[in-house]
């Protein structure tokens, strides 16, 4: 009987094995990857030698990486995406900074980019391309550079909110009881969205004087704004709460709001606040510590040039921050830009001040 | 009185134990012996009540008990592996029966000590977990246990075939004082017939489900009614071809009705070739020639081939040295010893 | 001290290699990278600092998330034993009609957990949840977000947490001396207290390891706490993965969660006095196996056949929805109504767009194997170890390895990659961060703790004459080992392993900080497509993702361990 147990035991191990190689071999260059790794493991796990070039990203969801292998590919790079969420790639950069696996990193938005710089994990590389790239978006010491805009609109659902009941801006969603249990005042502030809306609210209680660098009022509202608001829980999507009425005012994200319109067969209706609306850029950046820092560049160079970014924002619909691209960009995205006017955030404050505030607000506003 | 009336007890297909009919009287140590697998064990769990038989009743003093709950019925039992809870104390176990009839706390401690001491446990053993005793304690606390409850009838399940050979005849021994004093009804089951003669009133042999033979430990022994219980109990010598050379030589013998013969080994006598002997009229001699010798102390048991058959005798005195040396013996043989079957 | 110089040079050298071995291994992967954290926490600023500490001290979240956290653990102690000792009783103790039917859905938390089954209780009891529109029909005014706070957590929790129970307590019901029931029926003793009297005390000390188990569990609760319980029960292991996330509020997390730490170090000490206390050696040598008891009394045979079946369609609901709900479009899921044009294979067909989909499965399936091997065998050894040689060394290697039992998965993830990402000297200087071991290690040291405990009390419980039996025959230690007392104890092993494993495949708090970039881990893959920025039908693929992953925990669970002939066969054996 035993003997049984563990000869199935071994059965179950071969046959993973088996199939595990199999797969691995089904594509050249997963088995080429696959060797360099267990090299690498006998060296000292840094190099990547002169093979695969490795690029984290928290934008590869919905066929968005298999695209840029792919056209990667076409032009000559041979490519791994490394995907996860923008905190964890942000993380896991910072614990590999001593050893660091990733040659490039694209994707985060600039409070990320400013977290790794400040942790010394970038080399400054000015692209071909940089000054093709809107102004103010560039990181002034070239460590990163622009990609894709994401426009954070505040939004409401026409089929439960009337035009006129609706909110002008976050600051009347926290002061105004008529909109308390029908907004969305999202609290997982590990995402970059939640974050983004925080800074939009408190970068206009700016006070020297305030804690945190935020007048009282400040902390006054943005304290409102959670109590009011509705929170998302784990594994539930904002957009389904948007839709089905449960939180029918929410902050949509530009870039895949054309996909969920389409999924959840609901149309927002935008909130233009006067203050403006914020604005994140998705950027690129070649990490510290990469063995083929010539690749890298020579791969950002490709990948934020006009005619990639182009060819992306007409795929997957998003708003190239590369002007020259702008002939690709679709009649949605434009119009979504054409009427959203950019807030003005000091986010050198901002990046500065963004974790502390977090703290705040998980401690004692929460 | 117990009374069993066409006890038969079936599993599936299989039939136990088939159409028993006996009587166990008020007081008596009464036995179940055969082989594993007999049905002893099934009949003794029918009484207790852990199964209940397919047809037949089981009375109690008049009463008919087939269909009650163990629990509802005066009868305890000592289980094979003691069935002692693992998790309580010596005296937790055996106040377990009391406290759940529930007496009073008092007299349930009162009881428990006086039981205690009469199955040899001291003051202190009380208090230990079960596991810390020994095998001949861990079987004391399983009969206190039961006899605690003060049940009119005792049952046991082979409860010395765990225990080494010492334990056994000493356990034996207590457990039959322990009997007569308390003057319990009991129920014994054992494949050991040692233990069968040596402690019951009257014993019943099972073979294959049924009863071969009820009786008292000599009318068992001496009188064994089959063959089974012929072979069963006790040594024999098998003496159907020494009989069926020499036919005129057993005239006492039942020759037609009757093939197999058989004689217990303590009846053969031995002397020494030499010696002269008178024999009565019902006794046989054979000469023989000594191939082999036990010595046990207190007898000594030789190996005898007479006339191409092995035989065997004991002798409580030890033949001269070169008596054996010699080899040459006589036997000689009583015929009413001689047991006949079919 | 005779018997300890005696014993000296009796040692052989191959267990003193393991046991540097050990040594090593416990110092360099669970004290030093941990150690490495909380020094930084403390010291970072070059001193040592007390700040953290304050600061969670002015927080009302922070302490009502540890005071919760302690409330949800001593509830599910008393629920999630209540009903385990209850589930096992149904399936082996008591005589229950289609009790067989009934198992498979008692088992069923062995095939999916966490995310997916949060996922499950939501699709039922949720606000477009059959339940809930149930209610609503009954009362129009019923709110339909009931189902939050506390009471849900705690619901759900009780039923997600019996998989132990439902594994160890069935096994150490099916090993009770049944003459042992029989004695106590025969001495007089009612159904009631034979079973309160006689089993159940039998069972205790499963019960005092199940009970730490679960206390455990509930005090490191994260996902359930997250999706039931809203504002109003919030629980301290997310608030630790917030402030873990967060670099510049690390030494918060780790602060949170040494406090988890101390709570478990309190309860355990206090867990393990009480454990040797109820502790007991079975005596029966000729066991008979257990015989199911049909209950007496009528009216309570009938509520206890009620309750058997409610628990079963408290269990079964989850799965079904789950099922049913994977083959539905995305309005169907969000809106709970399905008409028979929901039905789609679309999900299924999206999930498997690509032969590179089936990657993250076999690298998985790898690690989970080679993983939950290399830790049982650890385990094993560490266990076999303890039992031969009781003395400090011993019984320090016993409290080292429940280490990770006191930090969160995540704390520990980020002291692996953060210790490893340079040359270590207690490592001669390998660098493992972005390689392939390092996911594997982190696998290893998470199951310690329970793969210990349940190795142990695997090892306590073979009979030394056996053990003995063999040696005497000429057997080596090693031989006897491999030969005697690994056969006895296979099916515990087994059952660890496959638990282990079943835990390895989806994993992501872990594997998030620690897989080797070039091969993704499922949970990676799971996360990817369902997290947040991905717009697709997260849901749905959710859904998809859990009906495969229960799909091939099944398959696991019965070729290495569940295989129902395997289980018969043993209890008669």
């Amino acid at each position: 009987m035993e003997t049984r147990g563990w000869k199935q035991l071994f059965l179950l191990f071969g046959l993973a094995a088996v199939l595990f190689l199999a797969a691995c071999g089904s594509s050249g260059e997963a088995e080429e990857t696959e060797g360099t790794a267990s090299e690498s493991e006998e060296t000292s796990g840094a190099g990547n030698s002169d093979d695969a070039l490795i690029v984290y990203t928290n934008s590869n969801s919905d066929g968005r990486g298999e695209w840029i292998v792919e056209e990667a590919e076409k032009a000559g790079f041979n490519i791994e995406i490394v995907g996860a969420g923008g905190g964890d790639v942000t993380n896991r950069l910072i614990s590999e900074k001593a050893n660091p696996v990733a040659d490039v990193v694209f994707g985060l938005n600039h409070m990320f980019f400013e977290q790794l710089q400040a942790e010394d994990i970038l080399i400054p590389y000015a692209p071909a391309w940089a000054d093709e790239v809107e102004e103010g978006i560039n990181d002034a010491d070239s460590y990163y550079h622009g990609l894709v805009k994401q426009a954070l609109i505040l939004s409401y659902n026409p089929e439960f909110v009337k035009e006129a009941d609706a909110p002008e801006s976050y600051l009347e969603l926290a002061n105004d009881e008529a909109f308390k249990g029908i907004y969305q005042a999202r609290d997982d502030l590990g995402s970059a969205t939640a974050k983004v809306i925080v800074a939009s609210i408190l970068a206009q209680f700016a006070d020297p004087e305030g804690e945190l660098g935020i007048s009282d009022e400040g902390w006054e509202t943005i304290e409102r704004y959670y109590a009011n608001g509705v929170q998302i829980p784990e594994g539930e999507d904002y957009f389904t709460m948007f839709a089905s009425g449960d939180a029918p005012i929410g902050t949509m994200i530009s870039g895949e709001l054309a996909a969920k319109m389409e999924q959840y067969d609901t149309e927002p209706a935008f909130i233009h606040p006067e203050v403006g609306t914020p604005q994140v850029v998705e950027s690129i950046a070649i990490v510290n510590g990469t063995e083929q820092e010539e690749k890298a560049q020579e791969f950002v160079d490709w990948f934020g040039s006009s005619d990639v970014q182009g060819a992306f924002a007409a795929e997957f619909n998003a708003m190239p921050a590369n002007k020259e691209a702008e002939g690709q960009i679709t009649d949605f995205q434009s119009e979504i830009f054409a009427d959203v006017k950019p807030q003005e955030i000091d986010w050198e404050f901002v990046t500065e001040n963004i974790d502390a505030w977090v703290e705040k607000l998980e401690l004692e506003i929460f | 009185m117990i009374t069993f009336e066409n006890i038969t007890i079936k599993y599936d297909d299989f039939t136990a134990v088939e159409n028993l009919n006996f009587e166990v009287k008020d007081g008596e140590f009464f036995t179940f012996l055969g082989p594993s697998g007999c049905g002893k064990t099934t009949t003794l769990r029918a009484l207790v009540g852990l199964n209940y038989p397919t047809s037949g009743r089981i009375l109690v003093n008049g009463k008919d008990i087939t269909k009650l709950p163990t629990e509802k019925r005066d009868i305890k039992m000592v289980f094979q592996s003691y069935a002692l809870f693992p998790t309580m104390t010596v005296f937790e176990n055996i106040a377990f029966g009391p406290k759940v009839k529930k007496w009073k706390k008092q007299s349930i401690e009162g009881k428990v000590h006086e039981i205690a001491s009469k199955v040899d446990l001291d003051v202190n053993q009380l208090q230990k977990k079960v596991s810390e005793l020994s095998g001949g304690q861990q079987q004391r606390v399983a009969i206190a246990r039961a006899l605690v409850n003060e049940p009119s009838i005792l049952v046991l399940d082979e409860p010395l075939s765990n225990l080494d050979a010492k334990l056994r005849v000493q356990l034996r021994n207590e457990l039959k004082h322990l009997q007569k004093n308390v003057g319990i009804t009991t129920i014994y089951v054992t494949h050991d017939q040692e233990e069968a003669l040596t402690l019951s009133d009257r014993i019943a042999v099972f073979n294959k489900g049924k009863i071969e033979q009820i009786g008292t430990p000599d009318e068992i022994y001496e009188q064994s009614l089959s063959e089974f219980v012929c072979n069963f109990i006790g040594d024999n010598n098998q003496l159907t071809s020494l009989v069926s050379k020499y036919p005129d030589r057993f005239s006492l013998l039942n020759q037609t009705d009757f093939s197999k013969f058989y004689s217990r080994i303590e009846r053969l006598k031995i002397i020494p070739e030499s010696d002269s002997f008178d024999m009565a009229s019902d006794e046989v001699m054979f000469e023989g020639e000594i191939i082999d010798f036990e010595y046990y102390g207190l007898y000594t048991k030789y190996s005898i081939m007479v006339e191409g058959t092995t035989l065997h005798a004991v002798s409580k005195e030890k033949l001269q040295k070169d008596m054996i040396e010699n080899k040459k013996v006589k036997i000689i043989l009583s015929q009413n010893d001689i047991l006949q079957y079919k | 001290m005779n018997t300890l110089k005696s014993n000296w040079y009796r040692i052989n050298p191959i267990t003193v290699i393991l046991s540097f071995f050990i040594v090593w291994f416990v110092f360099a992967f669970l004290i030093y990278p941990n150690v490495n954290t909380i020094y930084e926490t403390f010291f970072g600023t070059g001193t040592f600092s007390l700040e953290p500490v304050e600061k969670l001290l002015r927080s009302d979240r922070a302490i009502g998330s540890i005071l919760n956290s302690i409330l949800l653990a001593f509830i599910l102690v008393v629920t999630v034993n209540l009903v385990g000792v209850s589930l096992v009783l149904f399936t082996n103790y008591f005589d229950i009609k289609g009790a067989n039917v009934l198992k498979i859905s008692y088992f069923s938390t062995l095939v999916y957990g966490g995310v997916a089954l949060n996922l499950g209780y939501k699709l039922v009891y949720g606000e477009n949840g059959p339940i809930t529109q149930f209610l609503l029909q009954l009362n129009p005014h019923w709110n339909d977000s009931w189902f939050s706070g506390l009471f849900a957590v705690a619901f759900v929790m009780t039923f997600a947490c019996t998989s132990n129970h439902m594994l160890f307590l069935s096994s150490a019901m099916r090993s009770i001396d049944y003459q042992t029931i029989e004695a106590a029926k025969n001495l007089g003793a009612s159904q009631f207290t034979i079973l309160t009297k006689v089993v159940l005390p039998t069972l205790k000390p499963t019960l005092f390891a199940l009970t730490i188990l679960t206390f455990l569990t509930g005090l490191s609760a994260t996902s359930a706490p997250l999706v039931f319980g809203g504002r109003e029960f919030e629980t301290i292991t997310p608030m630790i993965l917030t402030f873990a996330n967060s670099s510049s509020s690390k030494d918060l997390a780790t602060v949170l969660a040494l406090v988890l730490g101390i709570v478990t170090i309190i309860v355990l000490t206090f867990m393990i006095r009480s454990e040797e206390k109820g502790n007991y050696i079975s005596i029966s040598k000729t066991k008979t196996s257990i015989v199911k008891q049909k209950i007496n009394n009528k009216g309570l045979n009938v509520l206890v056949h009620i309750i058997a079946y409610v628990l079963f369609v408290i269990y079964s609901m989850p799965v079904l929805a789950i099922i049913i709900y994977s083959f539905t479009d995305s309005l169907a899921i969000s809106s709970g109504m399905i008409s028979l044009d929901s039905f789609t294979i679309d999900n299924y067909l999206l999930t498997f767009s690509s032969i590179e989909a089936i990657r993250p499965y076999l690298i998985s399936l790898v690690y989970g194997f080679l993983g939950s091997f290399i830790v049982v065998a650890f385990c094993l050894l560490c266990a076999y170890l303890m039992k031969i040689h009781n003395n400090l060394l011993t019984r320090t290697l016993d409290y080292s390895l429940m280490i990770p039992w006191f930090l969160p998965s995540t704390l520990i993830a980020v002291g692996l990659s953060v210790t490893f990402n340079t040359g270590q000297w207690v490592v001669f200087n390998q660098v493992f961060t972005g390689t392939l071991w390092l996911l594997l290690f982190g696998y290893i040291i998470v199951h310690i703790p329970f793969t210990l405990r349940i190795s142990k009390s695997a090892f306590f419980g073979v009979n030394q004459e056996v053990e003995d039996a063999a040696k005497n025959l000429g057997a080596n230690a090693f031989y006897t080992f491999i030969k005697v007392i690994l056969p006895i104890i296979m099916p515990t092993i087994l059952g660890i392993f496959s638990l282990n494993f079943i835990g390895i495949l989806p994993d992501y708090d872990l594997t998030v900080f620690l897989y080797h970039p070039l091969f993704e881990p499922l949970g990676i893959t799971i996360m990817n497509a369902t997290g947040n920025s991905a717009s697709a039908d997260t849901k749905a693929l959710n859904l998809v993702y859990t009906v495969i992953l229960m799909i091939l925990n099944t398959l696991i669970l019965t070729t290495v361990y569940g295989n129902w002939r395997f289980i018969r066969k043993r209890k008669r054996g």
